[in-house]
Formats: structure tokens, sequence, C-alpha cells
């Protein structure tokens, strides 16, 4: 019985799904119906349902509301989980469902950092039109700030701050940088000095990452630093959860350590949603990410936006690196990884969409802490951390270029 | 003669003082004839990604990724290639399982090159730096088949082998890849892949198969690096997946970028003569101990680092006030089309007459 239904779901189902993604669209299109979200549709009613729904859809072609894409995304998950616990029936993430929420917890708690620098990110190129490929370098720099400022406030002045005060500091010397950076390099492309700017900015960014990364390894050095913790208190032990009599759910545990820094990490992207809801400036910005035109109209000057949209970018990237600086060893090279992660992100939650990068950090963490904790071999579980969040980028890609929330490409 | 034709004949002295180079007594030991070699196989590595970033404007940073495809690729065919295919007795000859890794390398590129058809210049520079990465991890942690983090040791090319031979088969591979890139470019093709630069609707408009020739110039450019690599690290003797991290890219992104991204000619004198320079400049010793104050900042410093921060600077300054790079006015005298391509080089402005509205 097992293994007809592991022939149905690994053979049929990828096939349904080919065949999905390849033909709804031209039957959407053959009836002059909005085809955009058919492909994304068509693969995963393929892969749940096979040639039925896909005959459903092929006769029907009903309209696609978001909540029929969520429920059948979430039934997608739901089989895929199927065949993996059917192939690896002794897996952890299979029997033991503490195991699969600790799994979760944790990743929601690193996603909210992944989330604060990609916001950044997609912040930046919502009102600049530009990716950032020194985001990760940024990134490392806000860690160095950090450690440093804490270095020398303990040795100079003698006082142990907390790493808090570390990530403050780290802010503004990562978005005076940013600015600096932006000021000379990417305004002459605003003011129409260069040609083809998309290219160039991809270029002129990278660039300055690039140099960025090997002056702190020429002038610091490749020796791992770490700073002090946020909370000194052990790991925080909760009780098994019970109802009646049965149990529900065993003992979880976690690190303050981390908690503090996902809670850094909500409190500031609160500040952020807040200054870009609610203040005059934060509204200019939104404006000119809508319409730049309509927006100087209105008297907001897009230059100077485009400065402080790049500062404010550079300086979450920043923030989020004092932020983990206190848990992850920091050499001169964690930007590249760090970057890989906010690209991953940006494009799940759609280029320029704040919501989405919200949402697609707290998506890739679960993804990546789940897939390191369940992949079969646990030692190459973890070497492939990255991988899974790739694999979310290259589905998307093909299914859903616009991310979540993004625009048309 | 015209300027054209004494350029011709100023790449033909040069061709000809780098193939008796060795022959001289000048370069002294092996290392200078090892050094150059490696300039001609960044050269390769750079004027290739040229032709793919530069003159089709696909932003690439896996070009390196596909160079170990290729390479490893060959290697493993070297090694376990008998028992693989199941031949009886005796080995694969090198050649072939380059040939192997080449065709290899360019398969990549074509799945690579049609999942990222959609995509416009930062989707798809972004998705090949995450390509690129996975690669590196996926090298690292299958250390069964490709030695992980230790490496993957090859064969050498032929039984006798000598710094000499190797210098001469890097720089035939050099011209005769330069060639085909040369003639691709100058051709009706070329001309396509710059209409596709320079505005993707419009060329779609008047008729051109965009998606045939995207897809192509990421088959061709990669089969080229895979070749590349396929060779110089039989020559070398073995690759690590270090040979991929992002710096060796953004190594390459700066050569081309320093000769100038828009031309194969530049990006190949660039990255030859960048290549040789940071390599001599490994001898100038900075970076032992630097003390600020009280602020000690060694002695461990990384000795190599600050000639990489030197090339991102130098990088940075050609892009913002020399697009075109440092050689463009080198080249642009021996050129007799360079009015026509001025010309055709459309002013882009992505944000229409802001400077009006800035105050």
């Amino acid at each position: 019985m097992h293994a007809i239904i592991l022939i149905w779901l690994l053979l049929a189902g990828p096939v349904w799904a080919a065949v999905g993604a390849l033909r709804l669209p031209r039957q959407y299109h053959r009836r002059g119906l909005d085809s955009s979200q058919s492909s994304y549709v068509g693969t995963l009613a393929g892969l749940v349902a096979g040639p039925f729904a896909l005959y459903y859809l092929w006769q029907k072609t009903p309209s696609l509301s978001r909540r029929a894409m969520v429920s059948l995304f979430i039934a997608a998950l739901a089989e895929l989980f199927i065949i993996f616990a059917l192939f690896f029936p002794d897996n952890l993430c299979a029997t033991n469902h503490t195991y699969v929420t600790q799994q979760v917890l944790n990743g929601l708690t690193i996603g909210t950092i992944y989330a604060l620098m990609a916001i950044g990110l997609t912040l930046i190129y919502s009102i600049q039109g530009v990716v950032s490929f020194a985001h990760g370098q940024f990134y490392m720099v806000g860690g160095y700030a950090s450690l440093f400022f804490l270095d020398a406030a303990a040795e100079d002045v003698g006082i142990e701050l907390n790493p808090v005060w570390g990530i403050i500091v780290a802010g503004f010397v990562t978005m005076a940088i940013g600015i600096l950076f932006e000021r000379f390099f990417l305004r002459p492309m605003h003011t129409g000095q260069i040609e083809r700017a998309r290219e160039y900015a991809i270029l002129i960014t990278f660039g300055f990452g690039f140099f960025m990364e090997y002056t702190t390894l020429a002038t610091i050095g490749p020796q791992p630093h770490r700073a002090g913790r946020f909370i000194q208190t052990a790991s925080l032990r909760l009780e098994p959860l019970t109802v009646g009599d049965t149990p529900l759910l065993g003992r979880l545990i976690f690190q303050p350590n981390r908690l503090a820094s996902g809670l850094i990490a909500v409190l500031l992207i609160a500040a952020l949603v807040y200054f870009l809801q609610r203040t005059w400036t934060g509204r200019g910005l939104r404006a000119v990410s809508m319409d730049k035109q309509a927006a100087a109209v209105t008297g907001i000057n897009p230059l100077g936006m485009n400065t402080l949209a790049f500062g404010i970018g550079t300086m979450l990237a920043g923030m989020s690196g004092a932020a983990l600086v206190p848990i992850f060893d920091w050499v001169p090279w964690v930007g590249a990884a760090a970057a890989t992660r906010s690209y991953v992100v940006v494009v799940l939650g759609g280029l320029g969409s704040v919501p989405g990068a919200l949402l697609g950090g707290l998506v890739l963490g679960v993804v990546e802490a789940l897939g390191s904790g369940c992949y079969p071999n646990p030692s190459k579980g973890a070497s492939y951390i990255q991988a899974f969040g790739l694999v979310i980028f290259a589905v998307v890609l093909l299914l859903k270029p616009t991310g979540l929330f993004g625009r048309k490409l | 003669m015209s300027r054209q034709q004494q350029g011709m004949v100023l790449l033909a002295v040069i061709s000809v003082i780098l193939l008796i180079l060795p022959q001289t007594n000048l370069l002294g030991n092996n290392y200078r004839v090892t050094l150059i070699r490696d300039g001609f196989f960044y050269a390769i590595l750079a004027s290739s990604w040229a032709l793919l970033a530069g003159v089709s404007g696909q932003f690439s940073f896996g070009h390196m990724a596909f160079m170990a495809i290729g390479a490893y690729t060959a290697g493993i065919l070297g090694r376990d290639g008998v028992a693989i295919i199941g031949l009886a007795g005796g080995e694969i000859h090198p050649l072939m399982t380059i040939i192997a890794g080449t065709i290899m390398a360019g398969f990549v590129g074509f799945i690579i090159g049609v999942l990222l058809l959609r995509l416009r210049a930062a989707y798809l520079a972004l998705f090949t730096i995450a390509f690129s990465e996975l690669i590196r991890i996926g090298l690292i942690t299958e250390f069964q088949f490709t030695g992980g983090s230790n490496g993957l040791e090859f064969r050498p090319l032929f039984a006798s082998t000598s710094a000499r031979l190797d210098y001469y088969i890097m720089f035939v591979l050099l011209v005769v890849s330069l060639a085909v890139m040369y003639s691709l470019s100058n051709s009706r093709f070329g001309m396509f892949l710059r209409a596709i630069r320079e505005d993707e609707e419009a060329a779609a408009a008047m008729g051109v198969d965009i998606v045939r020739y995207k897809v192509l110039i990421f088959v061709i450019t990669s089969a080229i690096v895979g070749l590349a690599g396929g060779v110089f690290y039989h020559q070398v003797g073995i690759i690590t997946p270090n040979s991929i991290v992002l710096l060796q890219m953004s190594l390459v992104i700066a050569y081309a970028v320093i000769g100038g991204m828009e031309s194969l000619l530049g990006a190949t004198v660039g990255a030859f003569v960048s290549r040789i320079v940071i390599e001599l400049l490994r001898e100038i010793p900075i970076g032992t101990t630097i003390t600020i104050g009280d602020f000690s900042l060694g002695p461990t410093i990384e000795p190599g680092a600050w000639r990489f921060a030197l090339f991102g600077l130098i990088m940075i300054i050609t892009l913002r006030f020399a697009r075109n790079g440092l050689l463009y006015a080198i080249i642009q005298w021996f050129s007799e089309r360079h009015v026509a391509i001025e010309q055709t080089v459309s002013k882009r402005v992505t944000d229409p007459a802001p400077e009006e509205v800035a105050s």
C-alpha cells in the first residue's frame, strides 16, 4: 500500500505539476483571462491532486483568488511532508512534534533578524530601484562597529556596556558610510550622468562591498571575534504542556541570548514601520517609492529621499549585524552568507515590499531551521543550511517571480 | 597603414614576444612562467565574462561556478571515470575528460540560461550569486565525490610536462577562445546581443529571437570557462572549493572592469596585466603590525588582503570615472569604428530630469 502511494506521489505528482505549470497558462491565455498566476496554481494543483484538479481547472478556468492559492500551497506542503514521513519514518521530524515545534520557534527567532536585514535591502530597492550588492558587507561592518565600540568602552573607559548600545552605534556608523557612498557613487546615476544605470548600480555596489570586505580583512584580520551576551541567564526551559492528562508538547528550551536579539529585531522593525507610516519623512519615502514624479510635484525632494533610503537601508543591515555579533563568531567574510539570505528573502517576499520582506524573513528562518534539523544526515544538514533558502529562491523564480507581495517585474 | 592595421601589427608583435619569452632567460625561473600562464587563464575568464556581461548585458556572478563545474567534472571522470563507465582496463585520457567537463559546463549553462530567461539584470545577478554559493557548499559537503575542502587531485595532462609546455597550452587556449568570442561578437549574433543589452523589448519587437540568443550566450561562455577550468586545473594538479569563493569572482569582475568590460580585448589585457600585478604586489610586505595609540591591530593581520582592497577601490573608481575601462582610449586609438560606436550607444537616463526638482 505504502509503495503504491509513494510511487504515485513521487512519479505522478511532479509530472502533473510540470504539465500544469506549462499547459494551464496557455488555456487561460486562450480564453482571454489573466494568466499571470496560472502557472503557479497549475503546478501546485498538479502536485496535489494530479489530473483531477488539472481537468477541473482546464474546463472551468476559475479566477484565482489569494485564498485558493494559499490553501493549495498548504496542501502541497502537507503532501511533501507525507512523502518525507513515508520515506524517512525514523526521522525526528516525522516522529517528534516537540522537536518540530522547537525548530519552528528557533527559526522564527532568527528569522526576525533576517527580516530586519532584508527590509533594509527592499527599502533601498523600492526607492532607488537598485539592489545593493554591498548589503552583506554593511552587515559585517555593523558587527565590527559594535564590537569595537564595546571593546573601547570596556578597555578605555572601563564600563562593560550591554551589546544593545553597540547596535545603536553600529546603526550610526553604517548609515554614515552608506550616505557617503550614495552621495558620491549612486547620486550621479539619478542625475543622469551615467549610461545604463542599472548595470552600473550592480557593479558599483558589488565593487564597494568587495572593497569594504578586504579593507576590513587587511586592517582587522581573519581571527574570529564575538561580543558579550545580551542576557547572562542560563537557557530558558518551558514546562511540558499538557491538556487534561494528554501530553500536548514536550519540554521546549530557548537561549535567552537569541530570544533577546530576536526581540530587538522586532522592536526595530516596529520602529521602522512607525516611521514609514506615521511621520512626514516616512510618508515621503513611501510616496517616492510609488511615484517619483508625483512625489516631486508635492514638494518632496527625490534625491534627498534616495540618500535617506540608502542610509536607512544600510543602517538596518548594520544593526542586524550588531544584533547577531553576540551570537555568532564574527569574521570579515560573514557578509556573503548573510547577503545571500537577504536576497532569498526579498525575492520570496517580492522586491520592494516591506511586508513581503518581513514575512519572507520569517519563512526563511523556519525553512532553514526545519531543513537543517530534518535533513536525513545531520552533519550534512548543518552544512546545507544555506542551500534550503536557495531552493526556495529557485522555486519562487520559476513559479512566481514577483514573490509574495511583489509588483509586476 | 591605417590605425586598425597598426593595431593588428602591435597585437601580432605582443603575441610573438609572448611566444618567445619562455625560451629566453628573461623570465628566469619557472615561477615567472607560471605567473604569466595564470595571467592567460584569468584573461580567458575575464574576457568571457565581458562577453556575457559587457556585450550582452547578462550580469552573471556565477561565472566561476561554471569554471568549477568544468574542472570538477573532468577531475572526477579522470579519477573514477573507468568505474563509472565500466571500461575494463586503461584509463580515460585527460583530453576526453576535459571535453566532457566542457560539455557539462555548457549543459548547466543551458539550464541556468533557460531558468533565468525572464529575469532582468538585478534578479539575474541575485540568482547567480546564490547559485555559485550553492555549488561551493555542495562541493564542500559532498566530499565523497569531490574531495571536500581538501580538494580534488588531477592527473597531469601529458606524461611529461613542464611549466613551459603549460604556458604554451594556455596561450593557445587564450588565442583560440578569443578568436571564437571575437568573431561571435562581431557577427550578426554579436549585434543581436548588443541589441538585447540596450533594450530587450525593442530588440524583440525588431524580430530578435531573445530567448535563443540569451540562452546561447550562457551556453557558449559557460563552455569556454569550463574548458579553461579543466585545462588549468590539470596543470595545477589540484582544485579546492576555495577556487570559487566570491573573492575569485570579484577579482575576475574587477579585472574585466578595469580593462573595459564592453571590449573583449580590453578585458583580456586588463585581466592579464592586473593578474600579474596583483601577484607581484604580494611581495610588498604591508600588514605586519599597526599600532594606533595603545590599540594594536596585529600581528596576525592578513598580509595579502590589502591588495584586494586596492583592486576593489580601483574598480569602483574606474566604474565611476572611466566607465569603459582604463584601456578604452588606447583601444579607441587603433579602432576605425569609434565614431559609429559612439553614435549607437544610446544615452539612457532612468530618472528623467530629476535635477529640475532638486532644489
